[in-house]
Order: C-alpha cells, then sequence, then structure tokens
C-alpha cells in the first residue's frame, strides 16, 4: 500500500501492535514471568515486518539483519547467558544504528 | 522523584552545581571509583530516552553514573564489590537533594540496557554505566507515585538491637 513518505505503519498495522502490547500486557500477569522478553521480541518482530518495505536502506538492514537474529526464546532456559549476551548484541547493533540515523556520531554537541 | 518534566532546559550552571555536589557525596575510603556523564544535547538524549525504558520523563539534561572498573581494578577491589554500587547511591541521593534545592526536578533511571547505552556515548570500555539522574523543571501535573499498598511508618521498617533466638534464622 502507497503511504505518505516517512510513515512506516498503516492504521490497521498500528492497531494490530497496539492491540498484541494491552492483551500481552494483561496476559502476562497469569503468566511465567520468562514470557515477558518472548512477548516484547515478538511485537518488535513484528513491527520489524511492518516497516521493512518502507524503511530506509539502512534501517532496512538492520531489520533484516541484526534485529532479524534476535535470540529464540528457549535459549533462554537452555543457556541463560548466551541468550543475555544474545540480546546484548542486539541492543548494541540497534544502538549504533541510532547513532548513525540521528546523526550522533556528525553533530557536535 | 518529579515524573514528568516541562520543556524548560537546565541551565549549565545548574547543572554545574549538581555535579559539584556529587563530588562531594560520601565514597567508601575516599576512594572516587565513580565518573559521570553529563548530557545536554537533545538529539542524544531523545536517543538515550529510545534505550531506557524506566525513562518515562522526558529530561532536558541527564548525569550518568558509572564506575572507573579501571580505578576499582587498580585499588585490588573486585568489579562486583558491594561498596561499587553503595557508593553510586550516595552519588546519585546527593544529586537528588542538590537539584531539589535549586528548584529541579530529578529523578533514577535504572532500567536502560547498558549495551545501548555504550554505543550511544560511546563510552570507555572501562566506564560501566550504572544510573541516570534525570533533570529538569518540574511539570505543572506530575502522575500519581507509586505508594505502598498500605501506609508505611519507619518504625514498620526499623528493629532494635539484637533479634531475639525465637528459631527466626531459617534458610530463605
Amino acid at each position: 500500500m502507497a503511504m505518505a513518505p516517512g510513515l512506516m505503519l498503516t492504521e490497521d498495522e498500528a492497531l494490530e501492535l497496539l492491540s498484541f502490547l494491552v492483551t500481552a500486557a494483561r496476559t502476562q500477569l497469569d503468566e511465567s514471568p520468562e514470557y515477558g522478553p518472548l512477548r516484547l521480541l515478538t511485537a518488535a518482530g513484528r513491527l520489524a515486518s511492518f516497516m521493512v518495505e518502507r524503511a530506509s536502506p539502512a534501517t532496512r538492514a538492520l531489520l533484516a539483519g541484526p534485529l532479524g537474529r534476535m535470540p529464540d526464546a528457549a535459549l533462554r532456559s537452555v543457556d541463560p547467558a548466551r541468550y543475555v549476551n544474545e540480546l546484548d548484541e542486539v541492543c548494541r547493533a540497534l544502538a549504533r544504528h541510532l547513532v548513525g540515523h540521528f546523526g550522533l556520531d556528525r553533530t557536535p554537541p | 522523584m518529579v515524573r514528568a518534566l516541562a520543556e524548560r532546559p537546565v541551565e549549565r550552571a545548574a547543572l554545574e552545581s549538581v555535579l559539584k555536589a556529587a563530588r562531594w557525596a560520601p565514597n567508601a575510603g575516599n576512594r572516587r571509583l565513580h565518573r559521570f556523564v553529563a548530557v545536554q544535547h537533545g538529539p542524544t538524549l531523545a536517543v538515550l530516552r529510545m534505550v531506557s525504558p524506566g525513562m518515562f520523563q522526558r529530561p532536558t539534561a541527564v548525569v550518568l553514573v558509572c564506575i572507573d572498573q579501571r580505578r576499582v581494578s587498580a585499588f585490588g577491589m573486585r568489579a562486583t564489590a558491594k561498596s561499587l554500587l553503595i557508593d553510586v547511591g550516595t552519588a546519585a541521593q546527593t544529586m537528588l537533594l542538590a537539584a531539589q534545592s535549586l528548584g529541579l526536578g530529578a529523578g533514577v533511571v535504572t532500567s536502560f540496557s547498558q549495551a545501548a547505552v555504550r554505543e550511544v556515548l560511546n563510552l570507555p570500555e572501562h566506564l560501566s554505566p550504572e544510573l541516570f539522574i534525570c533533570l529538569g523543571y518540574p511539570a505543572p501535573a506530575q502522575p500519581p507515585a507509586m505508594r505502598p499498598r498500605s501506609p508505611v511508618t519507619w518504625q514498620d521498617l526499623t528493629d532494635w538491637e539484637r533479634f531475639p533466638s525465637t528459631g527466626n534464622r531459617q534458610p530463605l
């Protein structure tokens, strides 16, 4: 669907994500705590899938690359240390992209 | 703690006063194993907030309290020594009080991605980011404070002298 430049989500996609997050907050109250990261990463994955075709090349590379390699939920119980390390690596990749995207490495404070 | 901040920027002089207060915070052995990173640059603040889920407020300045692991090692201390985090707390408390005395709003944020903050601020490897002090001028309307389920007095929190020998030393 053609969208105005700079827009990443259609209203339907935004509603889908909004609904997922709000209902996940509720379901989390009744579920195991380890589902928390799983739900958040699921939401991130859905957002990434909505964005990928409309994003800039650099953001698209982030979504297809590091954000496409988020650790499997099962890893958390199998190898907790590796799960933490892989999540930290995704956070680092995301932060590096933000620094470039918002020009923090080019604009003197 | 102030959780809603106005858009008015914090003056450099006020921020420097807060940092001067932090310099005088109590710390174990006067070893000064902490470093502070002050940020007022708007775009940097915006990105820091993106990687800090606990940063509900929109500060116009932050101070990041870091542990200088190089100095920790030079003193022969373990990286996990309890006093290191206690000193982060005393520095934070001192800055909160200084901020309030200047009419600033301030709040503590510990829920952030350390890995991401390292990248955003290009921190040297030996500095570990531990806590943000978020600063600004208080917004007119504040969200409700997080309160305990029932009122708590200092007497509720305090026991006096040695606990009686009633077999209460059960493992957790």
